[in-house]
């Protein structure tokens, strides 16, 4: 199997495929401690793209209840079991973390979904670990998460006092999830048939229907479960990364290209989409104006989700401040603690680039800051802070600003009488 | 919405399996979204009403936790350091309409109404 450079896990690794990267790479940043679980996301994706008969179980975009719930339920627990019982004790990392590009979290000394396949698999069946959900596994999004029991035998009704609801006696956080449009594509590397495929322009993953049969080998593979098997078309179906709008051909674009109906939905301000310079290595070019650039390699505190599968996920998430650190680094590798330090007492830069979360719907390509007055000295949890008020602007594709905006952007409101008018 | 419980022998439930919720990630939890909150604009009533609302879970049982008076400390101390933003009421035509809570800010800016 030939070798490619995993710049996540800090090393070389297995994959069917040599290595080719496109020109630029789709990617987003989730900032988890700003996500309410609207489902605005869920809701503008299944809107857009999978109301269809046959996809009634498919939510390409999804929000879970962490630690209790997935959907696929179980999926992330049932894969790091795989993972586990294949390489005992082994899933660590090791080397500590640095400010290098190519190694920023150290080196992973695990096995990854791609070599633990090697060791543990017949290698002509299959070249990715993996497992196969259920229909029962699919079909109840957000089951037992943290909605309410309703009362026994009446159904459709919710409790008119709201207290008396069972609650989690313990910590719980909204995960937000669409494929990561890996660098490693799992599902790809799994397909005998070569249905699907990365793009050369902007590196979105997409699965080809007319040379699919419907072999399941990629909803098997996905560690993610981000594919999905249709079963009146019998054939698999994916995120497609809303690629109309990623090319400016949506007509409210005009030409620019835009993020994803996903992204643009989120009230609670907390996605950033875009499409990252890739090097010739595979690793993010220095760009060090582009937004999600900043907030991955210069900030550090948006992470990939469980960066130890080995597909170089491009999705990454800024970690919930509150939640175990055992657990968080289980799920975003071992950066979480300098991400958490540095999201938590925030320097002037990252405050200002935080600013840039949905105040268009256009992709940011690059940012610059213009220093504002101070606007606050004192402590802040037992820290001191001081804050600025300053401007950050946007520019789109062409060079163009698209927008500018101060940290301590005024807040337009409605007056109550007209607050859901049009 | 599910019905019933989940079965107790059910092996994948996390029954029998200890996540501990302590005070000290009860109160990380409630301070990550006053800032949060703060940051996006929410005055003072607005975070105070979000951690008394029972559908907003977290923030719901954080407030139980916590009590009341832990809560508004930890509130008014988000707001102090994020709670600069001027509030610009559009459309106010009508006589009455009044901007949400703006001296509750640090005062620094002056409200337009336009």
């Amino acid at each position: 199997m030939p070798s490619v450079k995993n710049w996540q896990l800090g090393r070389e690794m297995a994959y069917p495929y040599d290595a080719r990267y496109p020109d630029r790479q789709f990617a987003f940043v989730f900032n988890i401690n700003r996500c309410i679980a609207c489902q605005s996301c869920t809701m503008a994706c299944k809107s857009t793209w999978t109301f269809s008969k046959g996809q009634e179980h498919m939510w390409w975009a999804n929000v879970e209840t962490k630690p209790y719930g997935g959907y696929p339920r179980f999926w992330d627990m049932k894969i790091l079991e795989k993972l586990e019982e294949a390489n005992p004790e082994g899933q660590t990392w090791s080397g500590g973390l640095s400010e290098e590009r190519g190694k920023p979290y150290g080196t992973f000394d695990g096995q990854t979904i791609f070599e633990a396949a090697q060791r543990t698999l017949t290698p002509d069946s299959a070249r990715v670990l993996g497992y196969l959900p259920t229909d029962e596994e699919w079909n109840s999004p957000n089951i037992y998460e943290d909605n309410p029991v309703g009362q026994k035998g009446v159904r459709n009704k919710l409790s008119e006092t709201g207290e008396q609801l069972p609650v989690h006696n313990t910590w719980f956080f909204y995960l937000a999830r669409i494929c990561n449009h890996c660098s490693y594509p799992a599902c790809l590397a799994a397909c005998p048939r070569k249905a699907l495929y990365k793009r050369p322009e902007d590196g979105i993953v997409l699965l080809d229907q007319e040379e699919c049969r419907g072999y399941r080998k990629c909803v098997e593979a996905c560690p993610y479960k981000k594919t999905m098997y249709r079963g009146n078309t019998r054939t698999s179906e994916k995120c497609i990364a809303c690629y109309p709008r990623v090319e400016g051909k949506d007509p409210e674009s005009g030409g620019d290209p835009m993020e994803t109906r996903c992204m643009a939905a989120c009230i609670g301000q907390m996605r950033m989409q875009g499409l990252v310079k890739l090097a010739e290595d595979g690793t993010w070019a220095k760009d060090r104006q582009n937004p999600l650039y900043y907030l991955v390699h210069v900030a550090k505190v948006a992470l990939p989700l469980y960066p130890q599968f080995g597909t170089q996920p491009n999705g990454y998430y800024i970690p919930p401040r509150w939640v175990p650190r055992p657990y968080l680094r289980q799920m975003f590798g071992p950066g979480v603690d300098r991400a958490i330090e540095r999201y938590t007492d925030p320097d002037r830069e990252l405050l200002a680039v935080l600013q840039l979360f949905r105040r268009s719907n256009k992709i940011i390509f690059r940012y610059e800051m213009k220093e504002g007055p101070k606007v606050y000295e004192g402590t802040l949890h037992g820290k001191p802070v001081t804050l600025y008020n300053d401007t950050v602007i946007a520019y789109g594709k062409t060079g163009k600003e698209l927008f500018r905006t101060t940290v301590e952007e005024p807040v337009h409101v409605r007056p109550a009488i007209h607050a859901n008018s049009i | 919405m599910p019905y019933d419980d989940p079965e107790p022998d059910d092996p994948h439930i996390l029954v029998g399996v200890s996540l501990p919720g302590d005070e000290t990630v009860t109160r990380e939890m409630a301070a990550a979204f006053a800032d949060e909150f703060a940051q996006m604009g929410f005055d003072r009533d607005r975070l105070l009403r979000l951690f008394a609302n029972p559908f907003y879970t977290g923030a719901h049982a954080a407030r139980q936790l916590l009590g009341d008076a832990e809560i508004t400390r930890i509130v008014v101390e988000s707001l102090r350091a994020y709670g600069g933003r001027a509030y610009v009421v559009l459309d106010a035509d009508t006589e009455g309409d009044e901007p949400e809570a703006p001296a509750a800010r640090r005062g620094k800016r002056a409200l337009r109404v336009l």
